[in-house]
C-alpha cells in the first residue's frame, strides 16, 4: 500500500553527493521513514550515511537531493525547529555545565526560555543527569556527555529525532538506557532516525531499517521483510538423511555422529508439518526442528559483500571514474 | 532575538572561563590605579607623595585636565590598549573560529533554525566582546580617575570604545578568515599578527614620509625667505653702489633704477647661487617626499588604518587648542638636517606642522576606508562558511 504524503517523516528521492567532483558520497539516495516509527540506517565506514545525516541537518549541501522532511524541502531552514539531533563525536563547549549546554541549544533551536526551564530538568531527568547538571562537561564521560547530547536533542520537543552513532563510547547500561529513551520517544509519537554500527542495538529496536553501500540504498524495510528470504527450518533427524530429502525440497546440511540436518529453504509451516510427518511415518526420531531467520548482521553482510568476489566493501565512498 | 542573546551570553561564558581575560582585565585596573597615582604640581609630576621636577609637565605647561587625558589617550589607550591589551585579545579570541568550525562543534550549531550567515555573523560580533569589555571598564575607571584627579568629568572617554572595538575589529575579521579557512588557532594568531606589523610598519613607513615632507616643506619655506632676504639686501647694496657711481659720474650707467639682474645680486654676494641651489634641491626634496608620501596613501587606502584609528580617540579628546598650548618635549629645539646644514627648523613646528598634515586626513578615509576593508573579509569570510560543507 502507498502511504500518503503526510505519512512520511522523511520522504527522499534522488540525493546526491559529490565532494569536489571526485568522491560520490551518495549516488542517488531514495528514502522513506513513516512518522513514528524507529528507523535505523546502516552502512559500513564512508558508506555515506554521516553525509546522508548532514544533509537532512543542512550542515552540508547535497549536489541534488529531493524530498521532504516533515512535509517541508530539504534544507528548509525553519523546519529544523521541529528536529533534535545528537551529532556523532559532538564536542559541547568545555566551559558550559550539562545544563547550560541544554538550555543553551534549546535556545538556539528557539525555544522561549520558559519552556526551556519546564523543560530541561524533565529531560535531565530522563537521561538520568539531573544530579550532574550542574557540573562542568569537561569532568564528564563520553557515556554522561552522549546522555546530555540526547537531552540537548529533546530539547525543543521535536517531532524527528536524528541520533548519530547514540552509544557511541557508552556502556552497556548505558545502551540499555538509551534504547529505553528511543522506546520512550517511540511511545510519545516522536520518529526516531537512528545511525549506529551496533546492529544488535538496532535490531531491537527499529521498525525498519535500511542499508547504505557505497552511496546508495542496498536495501530497505523492517527486518522481517528483509530476512523474509532468509527464512528457513532445520530439522535434524537421528540416522541417515532420507533419501526422498531432495525431491522433498530439502538441503541435506550435514550429517555426523549419527544424526542428519536437514534444511528447508522457506517458512512454509505446512511443508514441514508434511516433512515431520514422513519422517516420523519413517519411525525416525526427529530430534529437532528450528525456525531460523537471518539476523540483522548477516543481512548486513549480505548487503555488503560483493557477490561476485565474496568480499566485503572496503571503507570509504564511491571515487568518480574508479571501479570498486 | 533568542538565539542572538544565547550567543551572547554563551560568548560571556567562553570569556569569563578564560584566564586570559580576567589577567588582562586586571592588567588595566593595574594601569588606571598608576594614572591615579600620578598628579600634577607648579614643578612636575608627583607620584603618590613623591614630588618629580619635570619642566615639561607641571601646571604651567599643561592643564591637568589635558595632562590626564593625554596620559589616557598615549599611554592607556595608544599603548596599552592598543597594543598590550590587543595582543592579548587575540591570543584570547583567535580560536573562536577555529572551535566553531571545528567538527563535533559545528554540526550542531548548523542544525538550529538560524541562517548561516546571520550565525557568521553574531558570532564575529560576539568575537568583539572581549574587547568591548576591556576596553568599556578601562574607559569607566579612566573616567573616574580623571574627574577626580583632574577636575574635568569627561564623557568623551567613553568614544575610546567603539573606536578600540573598531580597530580591533579589523584585525579580528582577518583573525576570523584565516581561522575559518585554516581552522587552526595558530596560523590564525600568527597571521593576524603579522598583518598587524605590516600595517603597522606601513603607517610608521608613512608617518616618516609625512614628516620628511613636511620638514623639506619648512625647510624650502626657510630658504625661500632666505634667499628673498639675500636678494633684497644685495639688490639695496647694488643700488647703493649705482647711487655712488652716479654720484661720482653723472653718466654712469647702469642707473639705481634700472633694473637689478641675478648676476648683480650674484656678484653682490657670492653665497646666493649656493643658496639658490639649495633651495632647488630642497623644492625636488618636497616633491619626492610627496610623491612618496601619495603612494603611500594609496597604498594604505584599501587596507585598514591601525595607528591612525586609535589616533582619532586624540582628535576627540583634546582640541587643537589645548595642543597648541602644550610643549612637547623637542618643541623647544631648533634642529637642521645634516651636520654642515645651515637651515634650522623649529621643533614645535616640525612636530606641528606633520600633526597637522595627519589630522588633515578625513575620519571617512582613516575609518571608513578601513571599514570598507574589514567589509570585504568579511564578506570573503561569510560566504567561506554559507558555502562550506562541514
Amino acid at each position: 500500500m502507498i502511504a500518503s504524503t503526510s505519512e512520511w517523516a522523511i520522504d527522499l528521492t534522488h540525493v546526491d553527493k559529490m565532494y569536489r567532483g571526485k568522491i560520490h558520497a551518495l549516488r542517488g539516495i531514495d528514502m522513506r521513514v513513516r512518522r513514528g516509527e524507529v528507523f535505523g540506517l546502516l552502512g559500513p565506514n564512508g558508506a555515506g550515511k554521516s553525509t546522508l545525516v548532514k544533509i537532512l541537518m543542512t550542515v552540508i549541501s547535497p549536489t541534488r537531493a529531493e524530498g521532504t522532511v516533515l512535509g517541508k524541502p530539504v534544507g528548509h531552514k525553519p523546519t529544523l525547529a521541529r528536529l533534535g539531533y545528537l551529532p556523532e563525536h559532538h564536542r559541547f563547549p568545555e566551559y558550559l555545565t550539562g545544563g547550560q549546554v541544554v538550555d543553551f541549544y534549546g535556545a538556539m533551536g528557539g525555544v522561549p526560555k520558559a519552556e526551556r526551564r519546564k523543560r530541561a530538568p524533565e529531560l535531565l531527568e530522563l537521561v538520568g543527569m539531573r544530579e550532574w547538571a550542574n557540573t562542568r562537561v569537561k569532568q564528564y564521560s563520553k557515556g554522561m556527555r552522549q546522555r546530555i547530547g540526547i537531552a540537548q536533542a529533546l530539547i525543543n520537543d521535536p517531532d524527528l529525532v536524528v541520533l548519530d552513532e547514540p552509544t557511541d563510547g557508552v556502556d552497556p547500561v548505558g545502551r540499555r538506557d538509551i534504547r529505553g529513551m528511543v522506546q520512550v520517544l517511540k511511545e510519545r509519537g516522536k520518529t526516531v532516525f537512528l545511525n549506529s554500527h551496533l546492529l544488535s542495538e538496532l535490531e531491537m529496536v527499529c521498525d525498519r531499517v535500511a542499508i547504505l553501500v557505497q552511496g546508495m540504498v542496498s536495501s530497505q524495510g523492517t527486518i522481517d521483510e528483509l530476512t523474509r528470504e532468509s527464512r528457513r527450518y532445520v530439522v535434524t533427524v537421528r540416522g541417515p538423511a532420507p533419501p526422498w530429502a531432495g525431491e522433498a525440497g530439502l538441503r541435506i546440511s550435514g550429517e555426523h555422529n549419527n544424526v542428519a540436518t536437514l534444511v528447508q529453504p522457506n517458512d512454509d509451516a505446512d511443508a514441514v508439518q508434511r516433512v515431520i510427518d514422513r519422517l516420523r511415518g519413517e519411525g525416525r526420531v526427529v530430534v529437532s526442528v528450528t525456525p531460523v531467520r537471518e539476523s540483522l548482521e548477516d543481512l548486513f553482510m549480505r548487503a555488503v559483500t560483493d557477490p561476485t568476489t565474496g568480499k566485503a566493501a572496503g571503507p570509504g565512498a564511491a571515487r568518480e571514474g574508479r571501479a570498486r | 532575538m533568542i538565539q542572538t542573546w544565547a550567543m551572547l551570553v554563551d560568548a560571556y561564558r567562553e570569556l569569563n572561563a578564560k584566564k586570559l581575560f580576567w589577567i588582562t582585565l586586571l592588567i588595566s585596573g593595574l594601569v588606571v590605579a598608576a594614572f591615579a597615582m600620578v598628579g600634577l604640581t607648579e614643578k612636575g609630576i608627583k607620584v603618590i607623595v613623591w614630588d618629580i621636577p619635570v619642566p615639561m609637565f607641571n601646571t604651567t605647561t599643561i592643564e591637568p585636565a589635558t595632562f590626564y587625558k593625554l596620559i589616557f589617550s598615549n599611554l592607556g589607550i595608544g599603548f596599552w590598549l592598543s597594543w598590550g591589551a590587543t595582543i592579548l585579545a587575540i591570543i584570547s579570541t583567535a580560536s573562536i573560529f577555529p572551535d566553531f568550525v571545528s567538527s563535533g562543534s559545528i554540526e550542531l550549531t548548523l542544525s538550529k533554525p538560524i541562517s548561516r550567515l546571520r550565525l557568521f555573523l553574531t558570532k564575529y560580533a560576539t568575537g568583539l566582546l572581549f574587547v568591548t569589555l576591556q576596553v568599556a571598564m578601562f574607559s569607566l575607571a579612566s573616567f573616574l580617575v580623571i574627574g577626580l584627579r583632574g577636575g574635568a568629568w569627561l564623557p568623551q572617554v567613553f568614544w575610546a570604545v567603539p573606536i578600540v572595538v573598531l580597530f580591533f575589529s579589523y584585525l579580528f575579521s582577518i583573525c576570523t578568515l584565516v581561522g575559518l579557512v585554516t581552522r587552526s588557532t595558530i596560523a590564525a594568531l600568527l597571521v593576524t599578527v603579522i598583518m598587524w606589523l605590516f600595517f603597522f610598519g606601513l603607517n610608521a613607513t608613512d608617518a616618516v614620509f609625512v614628516q620628511l615632507r613636511e620638514q623639506a616643506v619648512l625647510r624650502e619655506k626657510a630658504l625661500v625667505t632666505r634667499v628673498d632676504n639675500l636678494e633684497k639686501r644685495a639688490a639695496q647694496r647694488v643700488r647703493e653702489k649705482r647711487q655712488a657711481a652716479l654720484d661720482l659720474d653723472p653718466a654712469a650707467t647702469p642707473r639705481p633704477d634700472d633694473p637689478v639682474t641675478p648676476e648683480d645680486l650674484d656678484a653682490d654676494n657670492p653665497r646666493l647661487p649656493a643658496q639658490r641651489q639649495k633651495l632647488a634641491d630642497e623644492r625636488e626634496s618636497v616633491a619626492k617626499w610627496s610623491k612618496w608620501s601619495r603612494l603611500f596613501v594609496g597604498i594604505k587606502t584599501p587596507l585598514p588604518k591601525t595607528a591612525e584609528t586609535i589616533e582619532v580617540l586624540e582628535r576627540v579628546l583634546i582640541s587643537e587648542a589645548e595642543l597648541a598650548r602644550f610643549r612637547a618635549p623637542g618643541d623647544e629645539e631648533e634642529f637642521n638636517v645634516g651636520e654642515r646644514d645651515d637651515v634650522r627648523i623649529s621643533g614645535r613646528e616640525m612636530r606641528q606642522s606633520t600633526e597637522k598634515a595627519l589630522k588633515s586626513r578625513s575620519l571617512w578615509w582613516v575609518m571608513g576606508t578601513s571599514a570598507g576593508f574589514e567589509a570585504v573579509v568579511l564578506l570573503i569570510a561569510g560566504w567561506i562558511f554559507c558555502r562550506r560543507d562541514f
